[in-house]
């Protein structure tokens, strides 16, 4: 490695050179500038060698000590904590320095000062950015928005050094321009690297959130407008665009710039301009292309996938006539059936008091009390499998204690009868009652009206009637009846049928 | 026991000083046996402390490497694993596995487009690189077959379904049709091993394991995991399985699946041999668990209690078995449904009428298998005699447990262990071609507790040979079905050999949401 005295002596042996190629005419004026530019005295000389070495340095250290994304000793992070705080000193500073400069032509005395504020900003910018790499390298940090952010940071620090160096000439009246202009740039380095570090710490969106939505779409910025769950979009214009539209015009394949995957996307359009103009169907290029005829080349899905279905093709029409709305749930005209909705599943109280006995039954012969999940409110599944046969009326009255907590009771071949419906009637948290293959014959069924919250009841292979079955009728909630092999319901004609499912008010 | 007198058994030592021999002879005896026993003590004892200091503090457990974990003293029980996580869709899983992966172009990917690219190469853009495997790599084209069948719409939903599954398509408005899993795999043994394990290499547990050991059962009475195995059908390319896809790999082996026989007893050797009645046998089995007990307090293997569960499990088989397999009280609906098939034992439709029996009586998990989809040749000859064999059987399973009810929380799963290749291998002809192995796409479907009902999930390129969109690796698909059983992927672990093992590995998966009804 050289040492400073040879660095020293090549510095000058190239600038004789400089000299020695005056002669060629183009380049004359620049070497007058950097006659006058280049360092004299041995100490201005030793300054820049400094400078230039300590940019090296600056330069070397993120290559030389990787950000590997691992978290590193704690007092690494503690000070590395320090820079959103410390960081905001040098931007201060840096700030001033142009507005000195210029309050300068009013009052000199103020121009004096700018030097010493410049001085300031790359002493408080050299901190800010150690305390940055600690923090980022400490904290284990990495991403293309923390590089971006870390080489804006050094480049700050080495432009501002620059600038150090550079405004004696520029004070001197030996070179006018080079300061104002690195000036300049060091103020949309700053501007830049600012905005990475805000970026950071609130996210990418933080800045334009609520930028007005006008302007917001002509910058094309950001999803301006999000579907609301629940609305006519989210629930049957989106399925129908992500099934049929997606693959090719989604984020992996973007087929002619337009998107369809999101309400934005949508709303945006692609390169031919807008493909939705609310409230006008006709002039809207998405319907036109799907209802072109199949044969038509321009006719979308293409390559051969099945075209829309004409309720989908209504829907959209309707949808993109009343107003292309993110929010709308229903449409005027459009009356779409909807399968029944599950009933929210109502919390039961807590069992744990009772765990000693349910866990003594588990390892017994008789009946068993299996919990749902891990979280005792999700209850208790009543299990009676592994003695069905002999399990019966009085085994089932026995259980009272557990009746609020059972949600699921398993009774499938056992022996209870119609009896057992009473005691059932008082299993007020009960939504999934098996009877299957027993005894119970429907009578007094309408007892179990008072569950709320059964939604399912197997009665396959009882000897229900069609008219206990009709009593069924008065159980609000149910969503899954089975009736297979039961005289309501004979075996031969059943496997045609569809379970009962009714649809609640 | 007679005992030679000079013998060196040293175990029966005793028994010499109780011999009718001279005083002088006895006493020279035991100088010997003394000094044989010391030898031999000796040794022993030397390699215990070398033992004792190889493992640290951890030898007093016998189960070392499992010390630290919660329930060393044996395996984890569902209060210490916290299940179900949460309140599960579906109690129990039927897994339908066509084994030698189905050719997803000819039964659910519809590709109308491929009819006008009969015999044109496949684009090198399409295959990208890929290696493909010994049988087609040397191929000097690969000219695209379209599916000889013909496509119809089923349903509500619409959903093209192949002419060869003219009964499976009257189910798509109950299915969750999946057109892009795609595995690592290239070979059925690696393949068939990651879809049931999770891992490409032998001796991690299955899919049946994990849930039984998790789960645990839901009736004292018939295992929690059960295996069927489907008749070979000589007309078809058939590619073996063997036990270790039900094994429970590091997992205790209770947690092993129990397979049924294809032919004859369902279980060999269970029915009493002549003259001995149910109180010999329990008698024997007594002492049995008596002596297993000794063992376990001597060495502390937890496969030792694993076999008296084992012995009592097939005890109470010999009465829960007899009754599971006797079909005589099945309605003539159910003949009618599944077809007379069902009633020779091995065929599919059988298995698939016992598979709805034992979701009755409260089996975990039941897996049937289905050999003979590797169709690398003369795919119009074979695929409809295998289809023949599926479709009617899986269109009845899902509607018997439709119709009673056991569908709600029943999750069934059809599928294989990859797809097959749009290019034909070997020759193409007119009314014939082959396909060969492929890991980038294929089809499987899911039905009832926790699954989506009429979808089709993802989509493929105009080749179904990459996807195009939402693919499901095995992973996914593995925390998607345990999902559906109330399980959190992540958090059903077993220590093992360092590691906290769990069915979908150390690669981050995730539930697929798009599958959950």
């Amino acid at each position: 490695m050289m040492n400073g005295k040879e660095l020293l002596a090549s510095a000058n042996r190239l600038l004789e050179k400089l000299r020695k190629t005056r002669a060629a005419g183009q380049v004359k004026e620049l070497i007058a500038v950097a006659d006058r530019l280049l360092p004299k005295s041995e100490l201005t000389r030793a300054v820049w060698l400094a400078s230039l070495g300590f940019s090296v340095v600056l330069l070397l250290l993120p290559l030389i000590v990787k950000l590997d994304g691992r978290p590193h000793a704690d007092w690494e992070q503690f000070l590395g904590r320090f820079h959103p705080l410390a960081v905001h000193l040098p931007i201060g500073f840096l700030v001033l320095v142009p507005l000195l400069e210029l309050a300068g032509f009013y009052r000199p005395a103020l121009r004096e000062a700018a030097s010493f504020v410049l001085g300031l900003s790359f002493v408080c910018s050299l901190g800010a950015v150690m305390l940055g790499f600690l923090l980022a390298f400490g904290g284990g940090s990495t991403g293309a928005v923390v590089t971006r952010h870390m080489w804006g940071g050094i480049a700050l620090t080495i432009g501002v050094l620059v600038c150090l160096l550079a405004r004696p000439f520029w004070e001197s009246d030996a070179v006018a321009l080079v300061y104002p202009w690195l000036l300049t740039c060091v103020l949309l380095v700053l501007m830049y690297t600012a905005h990475q570090g805000g970026t950071l710490t609130h996210g990418a969106s933080y800045l334009v959130e609520y930028l007005p939505a006008p302007v917001k779409h002509l910058l094309r910025l950001g999803d301006s407008a999000q579907a609301a769950p629940g609305s006519f979009y989210a629930k049957h214009i989106h399925p129908i665009l992500d099934s049929n539209c997606v693959s090719c015009h989604g984020p992996a394949s973007t087929k002619g710039g337009l998107r369809l995957d999101s309400y934005s996307q949508l709303m945006r359009g692609g390169k031919d301009g807008a493909v939705v103009v609310a409230g006008n169907a006709g002039n809207s290029l998405l319907l036109h292309r799907v209802t072109l005829a199949p044969s038509d080349k321009q006719f979308m899905p293409a390559e051969g996938k099945p075209p829309l279905k004409p309720e989908e093709i209504a829907w959209l029409t309707a949808w993109i006539q009343q107003g292309a709305s993110p929010t709308a749930t229903k449409l005027a005209g459009i009356a779409i059936e909807e399968a029944p909705e599950e009933l929210p599943i109502k919390p039961v109280g807590d069992y744990s008091a009772l765990m000693p006995e349910i866990v003594q039954m588990a390892q017994g012969q008789g009946a068993k009390l299996v919990p749902v999940s891990h979280n005792p409110s999700d209850g208790l599944i009543l299990n009676t499998v592994d003695i069905a046969p002999t399990f019966n009326d009085a085994q089932l009255a026995a259980l009272m204690k557990f009746a609020p907590y059972i949600v699921e009771a398993e009774l499938g071949r056992t022996a209870v009868t119609n009896a057992s419906l009473d005691t059932l009637a008082k299993f007020s948290n009960l939504r999934a009652l098996h009877l299957e293959g027993t005894a119970v014959t429907g009578d007094g069924i309408q007892k179990l009206a008072e569950l709320s919250q059964l939604t399912y009841l197997n009665l396959s292979g009882t000897k229900v009637t069609a008219a206990a079955a009709a009593q069924i009728g008065s159980l609000k909630n149910l969503r899954h009846v089975y009736l297979y092999n039961t005289p309501a319901q004979p075996a031969a004609t059943a496997a045609a049928m569809q379970p009962i499912a009714r649809k609640t008010e | 026991m007679k005992q030679h007198p000079l013998c060196t058994d040293t175990e029966h030592a005793e028994n010499v000083l109780e011999l009718p021999i001279p005083a002088g002879l006895k006493q020279e005896w035991m100088a010997l046996e003394n000094r044989r026993r010391f030898l031999g003590r000796a040794g022993k004892v030397l390699g215990w402390a070398a033992m004792a200091s190889l493992m640290g503090n951890r030898g007093a457990s016998g189960d070392a490497h499992a010390a630290d974990m919660p329930g060393a003293q044996g395996p984890p029980s569902p209060a210490e694993l916290k299940l179900p996580h949460f309140a599960p869709k579906a109690k129990r899983a039927i897994y339908l596995f066509m084994s030698g992966a189905p050719p997803q172009i000819d039964l659910w990917d519809y590709k109308p487009n491929l009819a006008a690219l009969y015999d044109k190469d496949l684009p090198d853009s399409v295959r990208g690189g890929q290696q493909l495997t010994g049988m087609t790599a040397g191929q000097a084209r690969f000219p695209i077959a379209p599916s000889h069948w013909a496509f119809k719409r089923y349903g509500k939903t619409g959903t093209w379904v192949s002419d060869l599954l003219q009964n499976t398509g009257k189910l798509v408005d109950d299915l969750t049709i999946i057109k892009t899993l795609n595995t690592d795999a290239i070979n059925h043994e690696p393949a068939i091993m990651l879809m049931n394990t999770g891992n490409m290499n032998p001796g991690k547990p299955c899919l049946g394991s994990w849930l039984s050991y998790g789960l645990g059962s839901m009736n004292d009475n018939l295992p929690t995991f059960m295996v069927l195995q489907t008749k070979v059908n000589p007309k078809e390319n058939n590619q073996p399985v063997s036990s270790r896809l039900w094994s429970s790999g590091f997992l205790s082996s209770e947690y092993a699946g129990v397979g049924l026989r294809s032919g004859g007893d369902p279980v060999l050797f269970l029915t009493d041999p002549n003259g001995v009645d149910r109180e010999v046998r329990r008698k024997m089995l007594d002492a049995v668990e008596q002596i297993n007990r000794q063992t376990y307090e001597e060495l502390g293997d937890p496969e030792t209690n694993a076999r008296i569960a084992q012995y009592e499990m097939a005890y109470r088989m010999q009465a829960s078995v007899p009754e599971l397999a006797d079909l005589s009280k099945e309605p003539q609906s159910t003949w009618d449904l599944y077809g007379e098939d069902a009633k020779e034992p091995g065929s599919f439709a059988y298995n698939c009428l016992m598979a709805r029996r034992m979701a009755e009586r409260g089996v975990r998990f039941t897996q049937v298998y289905k050999r003979g989809w590797d169709v690398h040749t003369n795919v119009t000859g074979t695929l409809p005699i295998l289809c023949q064999e599926v479709d009617r059987a899986c269109y009845a399973l899902v509607t018997d447990l439709k119709q009673r009810g056991l569908l709600d929380d029943t999750l069934v799963v059809w599928g294989g262990e990859f797809g097959r290749t749009v290019y034909s291998q070997g020759g193409l002809t007119a009314d014939n071609y082959g396909r060969d192995h492929h890991p980038r796409c294929f089809t499987g479907w899911m039905a009832g507790g926790g699954a989506r009902p009429g979808i089709t999930y993802g989509e493929t390129d105009e080749y179904s040979y990459n996807v195009a969109k939402d693919p499901v690796t095995v992973r996914d698909y593995n925390a998607t079905i345990l999902h559906c059983l109330g399980i959190d992927h992540n958090k059903l672990i077993y220590r093992s050999q360092g590691l906290d093992q769990k069915l979908t590995g150390p690669v981050p998966a995730n539930v697929v949401q798009g599958l959950l009804a």
